[in-house]
Parts: C-alpha cells; structure tokens; sequence
C-alpha cells in the first residue's frame, strides 16, 4: 500500500463530497453524475485487487450511508393495524457488493488499460455504471416487490452511465497525474513501449 | 490467485458480512455520523449557491424587480385593509367560539427550516434540511411545506435532517379522500423520472364514488402524521377486483421545495 492508494481513497472520499452538488437534469429524466461510482471505476483499473477491494468497500459504505433509508425504529412505525405493511428496503452495505464486482468487471480490461488504450476503460466504466445502476434498481425490486420497468427508467438509467462516462478522461488525467507524483506506475507496456522506440 | 489477493479478498468478505449484519440502530449512528461530518460542505455549498444564485438574479432582473417591487406594495395596502377586516372577524369568531364552548383546535406548533440539499441520489426521493436534533427534532417527525405535507424526517444529526419526501415509495401515509368514507394508504412511485410526481393511493373500496379533483387529506391515524394535512388531489381512480387504486396529484411543489416546516412533537431521541 503506497502513498497513491492513499490519495485514492482521499480521492473517493473528495468525490463523495463533491457528489453533494452535482445536479440532475429533469429533461434527461433525472439523470445525473455519479462521481463516487465513476472515481472507484477508474481507479479500480490502475490498482492490483487488494487496493481495488479496499475501495470498493470504502466506496461502498459511503455511498449506503449517503443513500440507503434504513427503517425506523419500531415505535416510530406507527399503529401496525393502520401501517400494517411498512415495507422493506435494501439492506446497509448491499452497494459494497457490486462495487466490488463492478471492480472486477474493471480489472477485467486493465491489460489494455496498461498498454496505454485508457479509452476502452472510460467506455467501460460506462457500461459499468449502467450494469450498476441496473442492478441496483432489481436489488430494490427484489425486496419491495411489483417489477416496474418503464421506458423513463431505461433512459435515466443509459443517460446516467453516458454523463458520468464523459467525465472519464478528466478522472484518468487526474490519476496519472497522481500516479506520476507518487511514482506509481499504472500503464508499464505503454512506458516499455516508448522507452523501446527513444532507444 | 496470489496469496496476498486471495487474503485481500477474504478480508472484503469478513468486512461485507460486518456491515451487512450490523443492527439498525448501529446503521442509523453511522448514517447520522456520516450526516454530522457533512454537515458543514453542505451548509457551506448550499450558502454559495443561494448568494451567487440571488447575486445572478439581481443582476438579470433589476429592471423587473422594481416593477414587482411598486405592484406589491399597491398590493401590499389592498391586503392591510382586508387584514384589518380579517382581525375583526377572527376576533368575533373566538368571541362566538368561545360562547359556545368550543373546545379550541391545537395549533400545529411548527420549525421553519430550509431545504439545503435535494439528494442526489438515484432512486430515494430524499432531501437534507438545515435543522436538525439541536431544534429537537427526531426521526420520525412529520414535514409541511406551502402547499400541504411534504414528508418527513428520517435521519436526524446535530444541526441537519435527512427527510423523505412523500413521493418516495417508502413514505406512506392513512388519507382519506375528503367528503367520502374512504381511507387508504397513499405513498410515492417507483419508476417514473423527468415527469410530474404522482402518488398511489391504495386500499380504496372497490367501487368508491370517487372523481377526479377530488381532495386528499391525512386522517390522523395511525400516530404518524396530524390529520386533515392536505396531500393533494385525486387525478384517476381505478377499480378492482379486490380494491380501488387512486393516482394522486400532490398539493406540494417539490421542485421548489425551498423552506418547509416541520411539526414540533415529542419524540425519543435517537442514538
């Protein structure tokens, strides 16, 4: 663990800051930038598995902190004969889970990454965000019950994964800038390959 | 695998089995921890944002302000007079009141705070307000805002709240469709983005005399939320086989929702 996996937490910790002002877009049906998701994705695929795993779940539990409703206590449920089905919700630390696999799902291509070819990362940080998402949507599914899927949630969902996927190039700019401070080495095959052609 | 991903991904497991075992009050702290830490990007932010948005706005609209500005204060003297007229009457309906032994209808005793965050979260309807457990204000409490019942509390830290809003699927409420015998339970949608909110009102009868414009206001029962609150109107009913199912139309703008208020009552506070 070195000083650039530190400045990747710190980062993901910035984003989860700054995650507070990004805005949604009403005429693209609420859609909006995720940039915990985005951040952990990029950075997933400069880092080995241990590091990566460590963010997801850093990631993670911020991001069901943030979001998830947990239920109230059981005197502040009201009269169960008036509220006789309060209703679940998914459970604290599910996010942890598919940032993790989403994490994986990153690392998958980190051959190419590594070679220099960061744009099919940024495309896949995209689809990544959309499987997220989606998943996420059939997770809350799954606990309330009745399958709702409308055309408003399919463009929420692919207009989401394409805004957060523009930022792409700007997160990887950010990482190798952090990586050349820390001297961390995230692309060896492409550095090989232009030390080879000065020689 | 290498041995050291291999312990790394063992480790991830023990940590996911931690979190997803804890209790819902050890949840809860977190949440609120996690809310009190920030409390200050938030309320920092959303000054920013409110200065440089009235700054714009001043700019743009000087011209239009002071046209505003002359026809509300001819306004302004029409009101004070039927405000004078108003006094009178209230004066004389609490003296009638009063006569008649009414028993006197407990104000609402209500927090005025603002809304400094809509979440922006992906499929919660959430915002975060600007009191919090210091005006004593606990999880649980419900929130008004211009127009009728707004939500209410679900997380409650220091100085900011964490409230769902009523088109959230998880925020129910027992209404009744007003000048009718029919109660039910209304709660928010799932699934519809970038349109009007709408809210589902369930449990009706199965052929309620129910038409469209019709109002919809709390009961009061079940201890969550004060009665006769206005939630909104009804906008299409549909019978069923088992029950009437009734699209609301809230009474509340929730893409101006700017100041709400939130209804002072004891409760347990949390931790």
């Amino acid at each position: 663990m070195g000083w650039y996996h530190l400045s990747l937490l710190f980062l993901v910790i910035t984003a989860c800051i700054f995650q507070q002002f990004t805005p949604t877009f009403q005429s693209l049906c609420d859609a909006g930038i995720l940039l915990v998701p985005l951040v952990f994705l990029c950075s997933a695929v400069t880092v080995g598995a241990g590091p990566m795993l460590l963010l997801a779940f850093t990631a993670g539990f911020l991001w069901d902190a943030q979001h998830v409703i947990t239920p109230l206590p059981a005197a502040l449920l009201g009269n169960p004969e008036v509220y006789d089905n309060p209703g679940g919700d998914v459970k604290f630390g599910y996010s942890i889970v598919l940032y993790g696999l989403m994490g994986f799902f990153m690392q998958g291509l980190q051959p190419l990454f590594r070679e220099g070819k960061w744009h099919v990362s940024a495309l896949l940080a995209g689809i990544a965000v959309f499987l997220y998402l989606s998943a996420e949507y059939l997770c809350i599914t799954f606990v309330r019950g009745d399958l709702i899927l409308t055309h408003s949630l399919f463009l929420k969902i692919s207009f989401t994964a394409l805004l957060t996927m523009l930022l792409c190039p700007m997160v990887f700019w950010v990482l190798y800038r952090l990586a050349g401070l820390f001297h961390h080495t995230i692309s060896y095959e492409g550095l090989a390959r232009e030390r080879n052609t000065a020689y | 695998m290498k041995p050291l991903n291999f312990i790394a991904l063992v480790l991830f497991i023990c940590g996911v089995t931690w979190v997803v075992t804890l209790s819902e009050r050890s949840v809860r702290r977190i949440q609120q921890t996690y809310y009190a830490t920030i409390t200050p990007f938030l309320k920092g932010g959303s000054s920013i944002e409110s200065h440089a948005r009235t700054f714009l706005e001043e700019i743009e609209h000087s011209k239009d302000l002071e046209n505003q500005l002359r026809a509300i204060e001819e306004e302004y003297i029409k009101l004070r007079s039927i405000e004078g007229r108003l006094r009178e009457l209230e004066t004389e309906n609490a003296e009638l009141r009063r006569a008649l032994d009414f028993k006197e209808k407990s104000r609402l005793n209500v927090i005025a705070a603002r809304v400094i965050k809509r979440q922006p979260a992906t499929w919660w309807e959430t915002a975060i307000i600007d009191k919090g457990q210091r005006d004593s204000i606990g999880a649980g409490v419900p929130v008004i805002a211009p127009g009728g019942l707004a939500g209410k509390v679900d997380i409650a830290s220091e100085d900011t709240c964490s409230m769902i809003l009523l088109t959230d699927e998880r925020c129910q409420v027992s209404v009744q469709v007003a000048g009718t015998p029919e109660v039910g339970i209304l709660h928010g949608t799932r699934g519809r983005y970038g349109e009007e909110p709408r809210l589902i009102l369930r449990h009706l009868s199965r052929e309620a005399a129910i038409l469209p414009g019709m109002k919809v206001i709390t009961t009061g029962k079940g201890g969550l939320f004060p009665s006769n609150l206005l939630i909104g109107t009804v906008k299409e009913y549909t019978p069923g086989p088992v029950e009437g199912v009734a699209l609301v139309q809230p009474s509340v703008n929730f893409d101006e929702l700017g100041v709400v208020f939130i209804i002072a009552q004891k409760n347990e506070p949390e931790g």
